[in-house]
């Protein structure tokens, strides 16, 4: 590599796909900083961004392939890579001899790293044929489904345009947490007169910020939606015809909404009083353009897709469908516009077997397990952490026992790895090649190989090169993986001429001068059809009645995301970690008084999964029943969590939030 | 007439992100507890981001028996690690934790205010990373905006060293709490 500076792309499972600048000297990253050409993270980075030198120079990231034996015993010995192929490819060939397809084979992967090229690991196992594959998204599906539900297309206005509203009505988001560049243009349209509504169930760093913050009980949004739509409804409508032609179902909406709601209802439901409905109803009555922002938090409970299509119908009739400069903002979904060739990769066609196997990825290991002729018998996991970031952990120990090879590619040994029998070390973003798309802003970028690899690290499309290449020296004709191919040959094949033109690209060169937006983004105007209002009058009523009853004495376990960590990413770089935060279990002053709990005693809270003790921290402004602890760490909460068993035809996001948990005082004789 | 360049911060706009932190880890690559700039909750909904405040009579270069720091003419508060002999006399006579020890070097450094990119035109790292634009650089000189104030909760005693940081104070909002 030479000295100079190089672009790279952050590639987390962010909102912020930020475009970064790398210092490169003798092949040694030296320091990073924004690229200001990408016109939404503007030339800066969040704190984790700016920890690169330390993600990547870290003693603790993995050198060499390594194999132990036992599993889990820790007594792991340095392989070469051909000798790490040799055991995985002759273990994949094994169980396709033993059951005649290669459905005993499977992967579990998910967002890790979002780049293009990380769709080796699904190229690769398509290349080999029907096999065992997950579907589906944690994280945002069942918003996802409900935006389409409605619109009839996936969509999320342009965020820069958020700086040029009248009114910013964030729904269980937190940017000032999560999502740090969007906040700019939040306080560029504060600076200019608009008003910022955060409603959530915690009082949020951007909660703290917003000109007027409303606390809601968790999993009531679509409550508060309709208290709204009541008054808006009830004080006129001015263009009612025009919403009545624009959408599917207005009538019987209004019906709905004029009957069956009732404000002091709402009010108890939602903990919300009536003035701070009476507030939120005349700005968004009011204040125009208006932008409505649908948080993954409020869908990441079993009532989501209802919330998400009750706060969709609210901004249906506040402005979305008749004011062009309004907006309603999720994520978007434009990486499925590309080819995704290495996702979309065609294997050979199996004489009897017509496809692979589906699991539901919200619901991985107790599928799995559900699998006979043949069980699954062979995991590979890439930019994943299962062990402390997916539910239903005992169903996955009980996986982990039936599989006879466990193969996990990471940067670090995290508690997955630990439960692998081969790691294989992966490449940084800066030690490989890339093309990242945004989910949340629309710029496109490319991630330059600007250094060498760590020791022996490699890129997920690498190891797919060279592994499929092994298979294929072992079984000549199992893969057809196009292994000759190099990363900037996939990169350039992503970009066809409809890509080039929609980014405004002439070549691929022009990425190395900086990242280029999409020209046309998506609106909000429903396809061809209309806007349909709310689903069927029969999923709202099913839907109500399907509330939570409150047990006594039980807490809803909120898990956001923290501000140093994505997920388990981060967790073992020192500069993002020198306050403790592991291992805090927030909980109201109420509870604490009920369970006599002091601050910064130990405390355990458990459920019928497990247990996980924590440094009680009291927090005056945390709703009663929820306790509120973060994710990953030594003790990860996600033993607490399991996924409920799915209720919608087409999947859903993992309702994270659904879960109980009990609090005890700590004592010894406890554990 | 000198400069006097100091930092302004808008405590209504810090979302305590630690990129200004970080940032600064990264531009200068100091050792792991070596802090030059830190954010600090100092009461509750009120984040300070804090580093050397590059006093005006600066208690570090009246109690540094090496003569180690010097004040440039635009106000930058420096040390010459050259000089310094470790006694920390600095350190325990700076208001704001700025001087930080290094047990393994035996030397203290702390935040030159990125004097190397200000004088090719850049401003210091930290300013440049803040995505709400919470901090910046003014020349306390000629800055005035009725709406700044010297003082925080939280941050200390300003009479002694008369500091070159001013701030904006936190905004009232309305909060509606559960019922």
């Amino acid at each position: 590599m030479k000295d100079g500076v190089y672009r790279n792309t952050c590639p987390r499972n962010c909102f912020g796909t930020c475009g970064i600048l790398s210092y490169v000297k003798n092949g040694r990253l030296m320091k990073v900083t924004g690229d200001p050409k990408h016109g939404y993270t503007k030339g800066r980075l969040c704190a984790k961004g700016y920890a690169s030198t330390q993600f990547v120079y870290n003693t603790q990231r993995l050198k060499y392939p390594m194999i132990q034996s036992p599993r889990g015993s820790g007594n792991w010995k340095r392989i070469s890579w051909d000798e790490a192929y040799s055991i995985i490819a002759g273990k994949i060939i094994e169980l396709n001899q033993r059951f005649g397809s290669n459905l005993a084979s499977g992967y579990n992967k998910f967002s890790g790293n979002l780049g293009f090229l990380h769709y080796a690991v699904e190229g690769m196992f398509n290349s080999f044929g029907p096999h065992t594959k997950p579907v589906g998204n944690p994280c945002a599906l069942t918003g996802k489904l409900a935006v389409n539900q409605a619109f009839g297309h996936n969509f999320s206005s342009n965020p820069e345009d958020m700086a040029d509203t009248n009114l910013i009505v964030i729904w269980g988001a937190n940017p000032a947490v999560t999502n740090v560049h969007q906040m700019k243009f939040i306080y560029e349209a504060r600076r200019s007169g608009a008003k910022f509504i955060v409603i959530d169930p915690i009082f949020t760093r951007t909660a703290e910020k917003a000109d007027v913050y409303i606390q809601i009980n968790p999993g009531t949004d679509a409550w508060l939606a309709f208290g709204i739509a009541k008054i808006l409804i009830e004080k006129g409508i001015d263009d009612e015809e025009s919403i009545r032609e624009q959408t599917i179902g207005w009538d019987q909406y209004k019906h709905f909404i004029h009957h069956q709601i009732d404000l002091s209802d709402v009010s108890k439901r939602t903990g919300v009083p009536t003035e701070a409905m009476e507030v939120l109803a005349e700005f968004y009555g009011n204040l125009k353009p208006a932008v409505t922002w649908n948080g993954l938090g409020i869908q990441r409970n079993d009532r989501g897709s209802h919330s998400i299509s009750a706060i969709n119908s609210l901004a249906a009739m506040t402005g979305i469908l008749s004011n062009p400069n309004s907006g309603l903002y999720y994520m978007h979904f434009d990486i499925e516009h590309f080819p995704q060739l290495l996702l979309n990769h065609q294997g050979p066609v199996h004489p009897n077997i017509t496809k692979s196997r589906d699991i539901d990825i919200s619901n991985y290991s107790k599928n799995a397990l559900a699998l006979t002729e043949p069980p699954l018998k062979f995991l590979w996991v890439a930019s994943r952490n299962i062990i402390t970031q997916d539910q239903n952990l005992k169903s996955w120990h009980q996986l982990f026992n039936q599989l006879e090879l466990i193969v996990t590619v990471d940067l670090y040994l995290t508690k997955t790895a630990k439960h692998s029998d081969i790691v294989l070390p992966a490449a940084s973003h800066f030690e490989e090649e890339d093309l990242n798309v945004g989910y949340w802003h629309y710029w496109l970028s490319i991630n330059q190989k600007s250094i060498p690899p760590y020791y022996e690290a490699k890129s997920d499309l690498q190891i797919a090169r060279e592994l499929t290449k092994k298979l294929n020296e072992l079984s000549p004709g199992f893969s057809n993986f196009p292994f000759e191919k190099e990363p900037i040959d996939w990169i350039k094949e992503e970009l066809t001429p409809e890509i080039m033109r929609q980014y405004s690209l002439t070549s691929y060169e022009d990425l190395l001068e900086g990242p280029h937006k999409k020209i046309e983004i998506a609106h909000s105007m429903p396809d061809s059809e209309k806007f349909r209002l709310l689903p069927s009058k029969e999923t709202v009523t099913e839907q109500l009645q399907s509330e939570n009853l409150k047990k006594p004495l039980t807490y809803r376990l909120l898990t956001p995301q923290t501000l140093l960590k994505i997920h388990s990413q981060y967790e073992l770089v020192p500069w993002l970690n020198q306050e403790q935060t592991e291992d805090i279990i927030e909980l109201s002053s109420t509870a604490a008084i009920q369970h006599e709990i002091d601050e910064n005693t130990k405390i355990e809270i458990y459920n019928q999964h497990g247990f996980i003790i924590g440094t009680a921290k009291i927090n005056p402004t945390l709703p009663n029943q929820v306790v509120l602890a973060s994710q990953a760490g030594n003790n990860p909460i996600n033993q607490l969590i399991t996924q409920t068993d799915d209720k919608g035809a087409n999947g859903s996001s993992t309702f994270f939030y659904d879960s109980m948990v009990n609090i005890r005082k700590w004592r010894e004789k406890n554990v | 007439m000198f400069k006097r360049t100091g930092f302004i911060f808008n405590a209504d706009d810090c979302i305590n992100c630690k990129a200004c932190e970080i940032s600064c880890k990264n531009e200068n690559q100091t050792p792991m507890n070596i802090q030059w700039r830190t954010v600090k909750k100092v009461a509750p909904e009120l984040y300070l981001s804090l580093s050397c405040n590059h006093c005006d009579s600066p208690e570090c270069f009246r109690v540094c028996p090496e003569r180690a720091f010097i004040k440039r003419k635009d106000g930058i508060v420096q040390i010459d690690e050259n000089l310094c002999t470790g006694c920390q006399l600095c350190v325990s006579a700076c208001p704001y934790q700025a001087p930080q020890f290094n047990p393994e070097t035996r030397k203290v450094s702390k935040c030159q205010m990125c004097y190397p990119r200000q004088d090719i035109g850049m401003v210091p790292a930290c300013v440049e990373a803040c995505t709400t634009g919470a901090l910046n650089l003014v020349d306390l000189n000629t800055f005035e905006d009725e709406q700044t104030v010297r003082n925080l909760p939280g941050f200390s005693d300003v009479t002694v060293t008369n500091p070159s940081i001013i701030f904006y104070p936190l905004k009232p909002r309305k909060r509606y709490f559960l019922q």
